[in-house]
């Protein structure tokens, strides 16, 4: 049986077979994690008009999913510290693969396909090592782990790919955890977040880190532009009364420090953001523990935009402006019009355009 | 209609009458007072150890004790003076997943390091090398203090004193002078509303409780197939489960406060004291045995229950939102 679902997989792969296509599974314009009233945790897919257009059950809670550039495909990554990832077969509404990682190694939540979906990559804890890692798994070979390299730091959490479609830029937290200890932070002290941009066989190319009086400052997602500017999103592990930036851009290609927006920007957000995505000229993130989505302009980041939603996390970009999702089932655009009644699901962390 | 009328009316009532706590009360009731303890109690040290630096000395021995007793009562505040310069981490410089304090100590003494002579440079170390965990190895770990001059040994002893003394009178005067004002009085920059000031309050309430069911017991629980008994806080000097108390014991007086004194919250609190002072396993041992590892783990879930009944229950009346997102910390 494993046999026949590989095979099939090849020849998706390959282009052999009559490619299946979102529009099987509803058309769906954006992935959510969530969990369900009756306490199932689910995948959903959301039409571009906030409908539900599938739901697919997962054995724990989800964080985020990545979508295969050429297949209609996604997987979805269970949440830190998660062992599992499972390939959505958009054509079944199925399971095709289910990713289970090495000894020693647990996900964060994230990965990265190639631009050609060949190869998937997964940010992990060695967490023995205390170590971050990029896993390395061939989409061809039913998802077969063919590698791992350093991630460049500690606690890897978001992955993205550049668009030039050689260079991955990865979210090293620098958080050490440890599964034994649940989510305990095990260095704060010592903490040290880092962004770093890796070839796709794990070459540094360039790292970023902040300066000092941001030390406890942790990179944690990132969105990329069409530009290849990269928008991170940070989570302050100081004094929460501390006003620091939790937004900040960075350009591989300018040999420059990155850009950070203005710090009083931040006040009663907690020092915590959950998620970040970006259009043509805007940023958004959004605050769960202060209940808002914060709207950036990508030139300067100056704030023009704020949306008041508790427990919002959820955004990905539209083609002007952005939709969102909160722990509270609202689906809706970050203008705040057009809200429907929220559905009966928490939708999780992470929505991701498809 | 009417009866959304009289449901408007019954909630705006209630709330006419209902107490706030006020976070000045806690200022003065909590902080302040357990701060002062910390301060007299870490001078206490610092004299025990400028007149007897023997690490076999009791009144040494007995006053690392009591000012770590100090010490674990306000452990739980970790915001505003005890994060300025790392005072926090340099009084307690723990979890240390990679050993740095014992590998720190061992070269320093190798190296009969200078730094130790000198307290405004001592304060400069790396935090891993300072503070009680550093203290603890130096009192209780004989292999590491045998593998130097004992005065040496005796001058770090007194280095660390010193610095955990400094530390502490800092994080007091901070408090005094500044920073319990600006709580007890919102409407400054750091804290524009009570509100704040008490989501502050919350938020160290919740991070005490979490970093004594996660940490204090989940390091040494580790898993059934794999339990970690040495990885117990402050085992040597067999703290490990009075750490436990202690902090639930201090962070139950914050709770009370918070939560106007909820039955709830106090019955949660009564029965995880209760279980922890009944485990009778000061170095939590039993983590490795069965038996003994289910009680703690027992206890460990009695701790959850009160995070869980705090973040449900009184965090919202304080505007703290138990949301899916929000209490995720991804």
């Amino acid at each position: 049986m494993a046999n026949r679902r590989a095979f099939i997989v090849g020849m998706l792969a390959t282009g052999l077979l009559p490619k299946a296509t979102w529009a099987d599974v509803g058309s769906p314009a954006f992935l959510s994690a969530g969990l369900t009233h009756d306490g199932t945790y689910v995948l959903c897919g959301l039409t571009a008009s906030s409908q539900i257009a599938f739901t697919f059950p997962l054995p724990a809670r989800g964080h985020a999913a990545a979508v295969h550039p050429k297949l209609a495909q996604a997987v979805a990554f269970a949440r830190r510290p998660g062992t599992f990832a499972i390939v959505l077969d958009c054509a079944s509404g199925r399971e095709s693969v289910r990713l289970i990682a090495p000894a020693g190694r647990h996900f964060y939540g994230h990965g990265a396909y190639s631009a050609d979906g060949e190869l998937l990559f997964t940010t992990e804890n060695d967490f023995d090592a205390g170590k971050g890692v990029i896993g390395v798994w061939s989409t061809r070979d039913h998802y077969a782990r063919i590698g791992e390299f350093s991630s460049g730091g500690i606690g890897p959490h978001d992955i993205k790919l550049l668009p030039d479609g050689q260079t991955l830029v990865v979210a090293n937290g620098g958080i050490e955890t440890h599964p034994e200890s649940g989510r305990t932070k095990l260095n704060l002290p010592t903490m040290k977040s880092n962004l770093s941009y890796l070839s796709l066989d794990g070459h540094i190319l360039g790292q970023v880190e902040l300066s000092n009086e941001y030390q406890r400052n942790s990179i944690r997602h990132l969105a990329v532009s069409q530009e290849a500017t990269v928008a991170f999103a940070m989570q302050w592990q100081g004094d929460l009364t501390d006003q620091v930036p939790l937004l900040g851009t960075h350009r591989l290609a300018d040999d420059r420090p990155p850009k950070l927006a203005n710090a009083d920007t931040f006040h009663n957000l907690q020092g915590y953001v959950g998620s970040v995505a970006a259009n043509l000229r805007t940023i958004a993130i959004t605050a769960p523990r202060g209940g808002a989505l914060l709207e950036f302009s990508a030139q300067d980041l100056r704030l023009i935009d704020r949306l008041d939603l508790a427990d919002v996390c959820g955004v990905a970009p539209l083609r002007s402006g952005f939709i969102c999702t909160s722990g509270n089932g609202h689906v809706g655009p970050s203008n705040g019009h057009g809200f429907g009644d929220p559905y009966p699901i928490k939708w999780d962390n992470h929505l991701v355009a498809v | 209609m009417k009866a959304l009328l009289s449901t408007v009316f019954l909630l705006s009532t209630s709330a006419g009458f209902a107490d706030t706590p006020l976070p000045g009360t806690t200022v003065d009731t909590h902080v302040l007072p357990g701060y002062e303890t910390l301060a007299a109690q870490t001078a206490e040290l610092s004299l025990a150890a400028a007149t007897d630096c023997s690490v076999e000395s009791p009144d040494l021995v007995a006053a690392y004790h009591d000012a770590f007793d100090a010490w674990i009562a306000v452990s739980h505040l970790r915001f505003g003076p005890s994060e300025r310069n790392d005072r926090a981490f340099a009084l307690a410089f723990w979890p240390d997943p990679r050993s740095a304090t014992p590998k720190g100590l061992a070269a320093l003494i190798a190296d009969q390091d200078t730094v130790a002579a000198n307290p405004d440079e001592f304060a400069t170390v790396s935090v891993a090398l300072r503070g009680f965990y550093a203290l603890e190895q130096l009192l209780f770990d004989s292999q590491l203090t045998e593998a130097g001059p004992q005065e040496y040994i005796c001058q770090l002893v007194r280095a660390i004193a010193n610095d955990i003394a400094q530390n502490a009178s800092e994080i007091l005067l901070d408090w005094k002078t500044e920073y319990g004002n600006l709580m007890a009085n919102p409407g400054n920059a750091t804290y524009r509303t009570p509100d704040e000031a008490l989501q502050q309050f919350f938020t160290a309430l919740s991070t005490g409780l979490e970093f004594t069911a996660e940490t204090r017991l989940g390091r040494p629980l580790g898993t059934f197939d794999r339990p970690r008994p040495n990885r117990a806080e402050a085992r040597r000097s067999g703290r490990s489960l009075r750490n436990v108390i202690g902090s639930l014991t201090a962070t139950k007086q914050l709770a009370e406060q918070l939560s106007m004194n909820d039955p709830k919250v106090e019955e949660a609190f009564n029965a995880a004291i209760q279980r922890a002072t009944e485990l009778d396993d000061p170095i939590l041992a039993g983590v490795a045995s069965p038996q003994e590892r289910f009680r703690i783990e027992v206890l460990k879930q009695d701790i959850d229950n009160i995070r869980r009944i705090l973040a449900e229950q009184v965090g919202p009346s304080l505007g703290i939102a138990a949301g899916f997102n929000s209490l995720d910390g991804d």
